[in-house]
């Protein structure tokens, strides 16, 4: 399946991109794909960040469906 | 049944100005069914770090997930408290020191919901809406990522 990934703050700054396409065989939960990420960016080891598929934030249990929206965010600063 | 309100567009690009604001204000004389605002406004402070004083802060977003989110609080601000009107304006880009980069105007028949409505707005924003910030430090090109505690 393929997925869209973005990348907010901090954490575009590791990983050099604000958005990239993710190709995957098969089903992803939001776990798998944290340590895809983490493994594809080793420099994310350590950083705090929450994911939000489709703009929801989600547990790592939760699968993800194809073809979502997919987004790394960091913590949160507004106000 | 609650009223449902349309979203509204929250973001503005640089700081909020206090002609802005004022004009916001003006423009609920005609309400006469409120007898309380309450506006809260947030500031950027000049906090001292290794490399200097915060120079101002470069705000971004995850623009449509933050625009709903903020739907989210402005309903459930609705739900919670007798609200009249409730207006939400918050900054993208860079605002410098000493600029407002956070307008919430909350307009109630009495005081009471509208003091307690603007409290439970702006820590719901600092907790739910994705909104990142740079902090610009002196004027060597130094920054650090700031995080709401």
């Amino acid at each position: 399946m393929s997925l869209h990934v973005l990348y907010f703050g901090m954490l575009a700054e590791v990983t050099g991109l604000a958005e990239e396409n993710w190709l995957n065989n098969g089903q992803l939960t939001v776990g798998d794909f944290r340590a895809q990420v983490m493994q594809k960016y080793p420099a994310l080891q350590g950083k705090k960040f929450k994911i939000a598929v489709n703009q929801r934030i989600l547990e790592d249990l939760a699968d993800i469906a194809p073809q979502s929206e997919v987004a790394l965010l960091p913590p949160f600063a507004g106000g | 049944m609650e009223k449902q309100h349309k979203p509204k567009k929250v973001f503005v690009e640089g700081p909020i100005s206090p002609d802005f604001i004022a004009k916001s204000i003006a423009s609920h004389q005609s309400k006469t069914g409120i007898g309380a605002h309450a506006i809260f406004l947030g500031q950027i402070r000049a906090d001292e770090k290794e490399g200097g004083a915060v120079s101002g802060i470069a705000y971004t977003a995850y623009e449509e997930m933050a625009e709903q989110t903020f739907h989210e609080i402005r309903e459930a601000a609705f739900a919670r408290f007798e609200l009249t009107c409730l207006h939400i304006y918050h900054s993208l880009g860079l605002v410098p020191t000493g600029q407002i980069s956070l307008f919430v105007f909350v307009s109630s028949p009495h005081r009471r919901a509208a003091f307690e409505a603007s409290e439970y707005i702006v820590e719901e924003i600092k907790t739910k809406v994705p909104i990142f910030a740079k902090e610009l430090i002196g004027d060597n090109g130094e920054f650090e990522w700031k995080r709401n505690v």
